[in-house]
């Protein structure tokens, strides 16, 4: 007799003055069930955040697209010293808390056999993430990324420091219920709770604490001290935009125009049609400006959104 | 600023904008050319295709792959393989060369992202 393993998809969400994370998580889920065709989505987030997503979009509407909430205590500690500069284009940014301590929990968190963990902003265009279920690894994650404009490069993104270990992306990372995911998650908070020691080991820099950090970090110590050892995902990359690019519109199901920034050129844009691939959204002001255009696509029933 | 470099900042918008939706295309094409079974994954490409094929003519029914992260994957049944990965590759190429006819035809920036806009007033 064969036992049906569960699979589902994990997101992380927790609001903070200005960005509603959890709506994010919300659009996201309908788009993860329309491409995906997966129901079972579990939204870690906290009792503000909560309340606040509901009112504005409705109990049923949220509910429609996420089937379990899993409600949280926020550290307050933590997110008023977890600090970041979060960008609306070049134009205009603000200092606002990043709440993101939690994600080393996923492991005990998640109710799934096997379990995709996705940023509320990875946007999901495309059935790719499919190509995961069922894998030999137990644990997959990328620090294969590219640009959606392919000629802007930022070589902090690709590596810890400038001689140090490569940098895996805790975006999106696919692990089974297994010992060894259980390790790189244990390892993970230890990573977490040490953040200064291995900060100082491993020099990444500023003090920010970020998961992208913590995980190459344990990815490097659990690979036996071996750079890239934790297999990628297989999708040919992780692809992104950054948080200094504008959206402007979503003209159907699966398809977003940006406006992408010139390196050379602040403030100069080229336009850009990006169709049925998932995408990694840092503008996440741009994303909830054409929230509603997306849904739209795929419920039928019209959101009350801002 | 004179019209000859009104027209070459223009164009280098263009140029620009053809390499990114002609760098997203190669992204697509190459996420549909993944494939994955049994726990293991593969590239399509010419050498997956032509080896799987020379098996089947060597009468082989099922066989062990190495993966892209080279781990052994049993294939149990090759002919259904090959139909899947060749089905799968035609799929991603005509997609590829209809969207790439299409770019390559498009002359403006806004047809290039087929955008609706008025010729005269924009490029």
């Amino acid at each position: 007799m064969t036992t049906q393993t569960t699979k589902g998809i994990l997101i992380f969400a927790h609001n903070n003055d200005e960005i509603d994370y959890f709506k994010l998580a919300t659009i996201n889920s309908y788009y993860i069930k329309e491409n995906l065709g997966i129901d079972n989505i579990t939204v870690v987030t906290n009792q503000y955040s909560y309340d606040y997503t509901i009112k504005l979009l409705g109990k049923q509407f949220v509910d429609d697209a996420i089937s379990n909430i899993i409600i949280t205590e926020k550290d307050k500690a933590f997110k008023h010293a977890n600090r970041r500069l979060y960008k609306d284009t070049s134009h205009t940014s603000k200092v606002l808390p990043f709440y993101n301590v939690d994600r080393c929990n996923a492991y005990e968190l998640s109710p799934y056999d096997e379990t995709i963990l996705i940023d509320a902003d990875y946007i999901i265009l495309s059935n790719s993430l499919n190509q995961c279920w069922g894998h030999e690894n137990d644990l997959m994650m990328n620090y294969k990324y590219q640009d959606i404009m392919i000629d802007r490069d930022d070589p902090t993104l690709q590596r810890l420091s400038p001689f140090g270990i490569t940098m895996y992306w805790a975006t999106v990372v696919y692990f089974k219920k297994s010992n060894y995911a259980e390790q790189f998650f244990n390892t993970v908070k230890h990573v977490r709770d040490n953040n200064q020691f291995y900060q100082d080991l491993y020099r990444w820099p500023g003090n920010l604490y970020r998961n992208d950090y913590s995980f190459s970090v344990a990815a490097h110590m659990l690979g036996g001290f071996v750079d890239k050892a934790i297999p990628q995902l297989p999708i040919p990359s992780l692809y992104k935009t950054f948080d200094t690019d504008d959206i402007h519109s979503s003209p159907s199901k699966n398809e977003i125009i940006f406006y992408l920034e010139k390196p050379k050129s602040l403030g100069d844009f080229v336009l850009c049609r990006w169709r049925d691939l998932d995408i990694h959204i840092m503008n996440k002001w741009a994303i909830n400006r054409i929230g509603e255009e997306m849904l739209n696509y795929v419920t039928e029933t019209t959101a009350t959104t801002n | 600023m004179t019209s000859k470099l009104t027209k070459a900042l223009e164009f280098s918008n263009y140029r620009q904008t053809l390499n990114i939706q002609h760098n997203n295309l190669k992204s697509k094409v190459q996420t549909l050319l993944t494939y994955s079974i049994n726990g293991g994954s593969f590239n399509i490409d010419l050498p997956l295709i032509t080896f799987v094929e020379m098996l089947i003519k060597k009468e082989y029914d099922s066989v062990v792959l190495l993966d892209v992260y080279n781990n052994p994957i049993e294939i149990t049944d090759l002919k259904d393989f090959l139909e899947e990965i060749l089905s799968r590759y035609f799929e991603a190429t005509n997609e590829y060369y209809a969207e790439y006819s299409k770019l390559k035809q498009s002359r403006k920036v806004h047809k290039l992202i087929d955008l609706e806009l008025d010729d005269n007033t924009n490029n």
